[in-house]
């Protein structure tokens, strides 16, 4: 694709202004099951989106086909797509801008075939002789994927970026009578050669073996601490409460609330995406406007409506960077990313000891239908361990927590201090609330 | 796409290489989604998306490549790494040969070249249908089409050329009464063309999903704890798709990996349960001419009478099983090798009767319309969203209740159904798993399951 013939033809076709997102990626992946390879993954893909304005219009066009021979027609496409558009927003494409850029140096190692099979047969013999219990590696896999992105534009804007991730995954399943529980592992591992084996085994398999005593317990509304993971699946969840597309068109309940006190004093929560724990960083977002840190939430305060180039124009303010795509073809949304709530003092132990008794939560299913965005209502399922007496005692499946996410962000007793940031792109320390309804046998 | 003479080259240097079997899986799809906000039309994007997946098994392995490389040779160099997943050399010449598809669902208007006043007007029917109702506040309208054309070849000899199209019109409806907001969704779909909105289709859409937004207003807390719960037809049908279907594919099946592996021929369901994975309904969201292995898409009967008698099976998988294909390979697109995925799936009618199902029930709750769900196919632990739901209080439909999520073991649950209603429906969604998001149908009739764990804020 020659990405300026595309703009330039734009330009004399009479449209105000034009943008290119290009991306590319090569991955490759090997997964093991029951002493052999199981599956060896290959790709290569390169994909470009076009985006126009016309007539004061926003359109946009995906592409595989990265064929100068289309161009006519996917702008003329454009044109009729900017034309059906009724819609008052307005938008403006990014000027060059200067920006200081932040680096991540992180060193990775590639491995060989041979060096990644290896790594994979002895990490499933280990976790099969780990505990008779454990009676199938369910999971296993190596995987590599590096990518890059750019972003041109008529107004002179040319940028971009690059990726890389390397990383083990393993899922191993336990029985006990005829209980049956499993669980899964990821770690980032920049060389396989400085990998704890030993430690990767211990971390999947006594969580595995901690699950198998684990019954419903019947219903009752009591302290929970959400632990870290579930935190982070419930705050993701939730995480388009702060969106400025949501906001201005009065989908999200934090509609006309900025600067009020929507959360208990000891949430802060901050979205920078050029944080360097993080597993990834972005100098700009996907429309090129340059990142930076934010106080979304100050001490239970609401600070700072995350925007991209449109929601931005519409409550009359400017772009935070926030301007992200969820995948080449998606029109430009508006997410956080490296979004976290501010870890505390505790450990979790300390917070397993301040709440006495009640339950710990560890993980949280069915988000993606359980949970009602307007209302901020919530109903999930749920798992974890009964804390008896500032100790951990029964493990606990088969149940439901119920409630509103905004209720429950005002009930905080204590934020504990074991924020994460492996694998992940948001994330959140375990928190203590005061009550939250459980249902179950 | 690649002519036969390039294909057939391609899958002889595939089979060179020690591998059994190749395939290769050609996509070439127009993709377009509009949005609508309050009557405004807010985005127009679309996609053209091109790629080749290429596949190769030895015996129990497989090689997956794929690229959006349009180029003969780039395609000849991603087969030669792949080659390198085995040892061995073959020397077969591949002659491909065309298997002629009969389409169980022609299109009269092609959604995706329709011109798109057209298409904006179906969705202007939608929001003229509930603008001007009391306590609506907002309504936001999508209308996404598809149309994806597929060639695929494998080292058998077969090559199958296909043609999918489908449609589907998202309404959210937003209801506001002071600070109390809620919302309803409704989403028809169908491998038809914009001939699948006529007689009204997205009024209905819109009328259902202010329907709940505003019931919902009046909604209590939902109650917790164990009781019996009435579901209704339609998108009821996510409990079979959770608490059964996933855990019938071949996907979790072959690796036992499943709670219902190794139970063909068992009973695992009330003897009031028969359940069909039907591929080949004419027009419906999850149908297919061809699976996307290529096999012929079939009717599976997957429970008879609490029975089981068939898992839905693909062709890679069945290698493990020793089963042929039943025509279930699916995929998202060709970013994903195929697995055993779900067409259309749905509890079969029964023959009891829906007012008496209420009777005897003290304390229960009727799901009238639902959300989506999930499940662990190896433990076999499901959950799914009731979004419309009432109480059942000594035999009738009281108060609307709002937070309600159902959960259990998909074991326990499919024996705990003791009513199957008459009136069979269906309802569209998408569905998630290894092999990417796919059009589905979920179905059954009205049913009862006598007693289920249901969450929600009011306590027990």
């Amino acid at each position: 694709m020659n990405k300026q013939k595309w703009l330039d033809r734009a330009l004399e076709k009479g449209f105000e202004a034009a943008e290119i997102y290009e991306s590319s990626s090569r991955s490759k992946e090997i997964t093991w099951f029951e002493q052999a390879m199981d599956k060896m993954e290959l790709s290569q893909t390169d994909s470009a989106s076009i985006r126009v304005l016309d007539g004061g219009s926003l359109a946009n066009t995906g592409l595989e086909k990265l064929d100068d021979a289309i161009m006519d027609e996917v702008l003329d496409g454009l044109r009729q797509q900017a034309a059906t558009i009724t819609s008052e927003d307005r938008t403006q494409f990014v000027p060059p801008m200067e920006t200081e850029l932040a680096v991540k140096d992180k060193q990775w190692t590639v491995p060989e075939t041979a060096q990644v099979k290896e790594l994979l047969a002895d990490l499933e013999a280990r976790i099969l002789a780990y505990d008779e219990r454990i009676f199938q590696v369910t999971n296993l896999a190596w995987s590599q994927s590096e990518g890059t992105r750019s972003i041109s534009n008529t107004l002179g804007l040319a940028t971009g970026d690059e990726d890389y991730v390397q990383y083990v995954m393993a899922g191993a399943a336990g029985r006990q009578e005829d209980r049956i529980q499993d669980w899964y592992l990821i770690k980032v591992v920049p060389d396989i050669a400085a990998f704890d084996r030993g430690a990767f085994v211990k971390e999947l398999c006594d969580e595995v073996l901690s699950r198998l005593d684990a019954t419903s317990i019947p219903g009752r509304t009591c302290p929970v601490i959400l632990h870290r993971e579930a935190m982070t699946s419930l705050l993701g969840a939730f995480a388009g409460l702060f969106s400025g597309d949501l906001i201005s068109k009065g989908i999200s309940p934090l509609k006309d609330r900025l600067g009020e006190k929507i959360f208990s004093d000891k949430i802060t929560i901050v979205d920078d995406p050029r944080n360097l724990d993080a597993l990834t960083i972005a100098n700009f977002d996907d429309e090129g406007y340059p990142t930076g840190r934010k106080l979304v939430v100050d001490h239970g305060v609401f600070r700072t409506i995350l925007h991209n180039q449109q929601s931005a124009a519409r409550m009359g303010t400017e772009s935070t960077g926030n301007g992200f795509k969820g995948g080449y073809a998606s029109p430009v949304g508006v997410s956080p990313m490296n979004l976290y709530i501010e870890p505390g003092e505790e450990s979790l132990r300390q917070l397993e000891k301040r709440m006495q008794d009640g339950l710990v939560i560890t993980d949280l299913e069915g988000l993606h239908a359980g949970i009602d965005f307007v209302s901020t209502n919530f109903s999930l399922q749920a798992r974890g361990y009964l804390v008896q007496g500032g100790r951990r005692t029964q493990s606990v499946t088969l149940i439901t927590a119920a409630g509103s996410f905004m209720e429950l962000m005002n009930d905080v007793i204590a934020v504990g201090s074991d924020l994460d940031w492996s694998y992940r792109q948001l994330a959140a320390p375990s928190v203590l609330f005061g009550k939250l309804a459980i249902s179950g046998q | 796409m690649l002519n036969k003479e390039q294909l057939e080259t391609l899958l002889g240097e595939a089979m060179d290489s020690g591998a059994d079997f190749a395939e290769i899986f050609e996509e070439d799809a127009v993709s377009e989604s509009l949005s609508m906000l309050d009557g405004k039309v807010e985005n127009v994007d679309r996609a053209l998306r091109a790629g080749t997946g290429i596949r190769l098994y030895k015996d129990l392995q497989t090689a997956y490549g794929y690229s959006n490389s349009q180029d003969f040779d780039e395609l000849l160099a991603l087969v030669k790494d792949l080659r390198t997943a085995f040892e061995g050399h073959r020397e077969e010449r591949i002659s491909l040969e065309e298997v002629p598809v009969t389409d169980i669902s022609p299109v009269k208007t092609d959604p995706v070249d329709a011109p798109l006043e057209t298409k904006t007007a179906l969705m202007r029917e939608a929001w003229d249908a509930i603008r001007d109702e009391e306590e609506i506040e907002k309504v936001s309208v999508s209308l996404s089409s598809l149309r994806q054309k597929v060639q695929i070849s494998n080292s058998r000899g077969r090559l199958v050329k296909d043609t999918r199209i489908r449609t589907r019109m998202g309404v959210s409806a937003y209801a506001r009464r002071g600070e109390d907001r809620q919302s309803g969704f409704e989403g028809p779909g169908a491998s038809m063309g914009l001939e699948f909105y006529e007689g009204g289709v997205p009024a209905q859409a819109a009328k259902n999903a202010a329907a709940t937004a505003k019931v919902l207003l009046d909604a209590v807390d939902a109650p917790s704890g164990r009781m019996p719960v009435i579901i209704d037809n339609g998108f009821g049908g996510v409990i079979f798709h959770e608490a059964c279907g996933h855990a019938l594919e071949a996907t979790a099946v072959a690796k036992d990996q499943s709670v219902f592996a190794g139970k063909k021929g068992m009973q695992i369901a009330s003897a009031k349960v028969t359940a069909i994975d039907d591929g080949t309904i004419p027009h419906a969201w999850g149908s297919q001419n061809v699976d996307d292995e290529g096999n012929p898409q079939e009717r599976r009967v997957l429970i008879k009478d609490g029975i089981l008698t068939q898992y839905m099976v693909d062709q890679f998988n069945g290698r493990r099983m020793q089963e042929a294909s039943s025509g279930s390979g699916r995929r998202q697109n060709y970013k994903y090798e195929p697995t055993s995925r779900m067409s259309n799936t749905y509890i079969d009618a029964g023959t009891d009767d829906f007012d008496e199902m209420f009777e005897g029930i003290e304390k229960g709750l009727y799901a009238k319309r639902m959300g989506g769900g999930s499940v662990n196919p190896q433990t076999g632990e499901f959950n799914f969203a009731v979004s419309e739901g009432y109480l059942i209080e000594n035999g009738k439909v009281t108060s609307a209740v709002k937070g309600a999520s159902l959960i259990g073991s998909g074991a326990e649950i499919l024996m705990n159904i003791d009513r199957v209603g008459k009136d069979l429906k269906r309802a569209q969604g998408m569905c998630g798993s290894v092999s990417g998001s796919i059009p589905t149908d979920v179905g059954q009739p009205p049913i009862r399951v006598s007693s289920i764990t249901v969450g929600g804020t009011a306590g027990e």
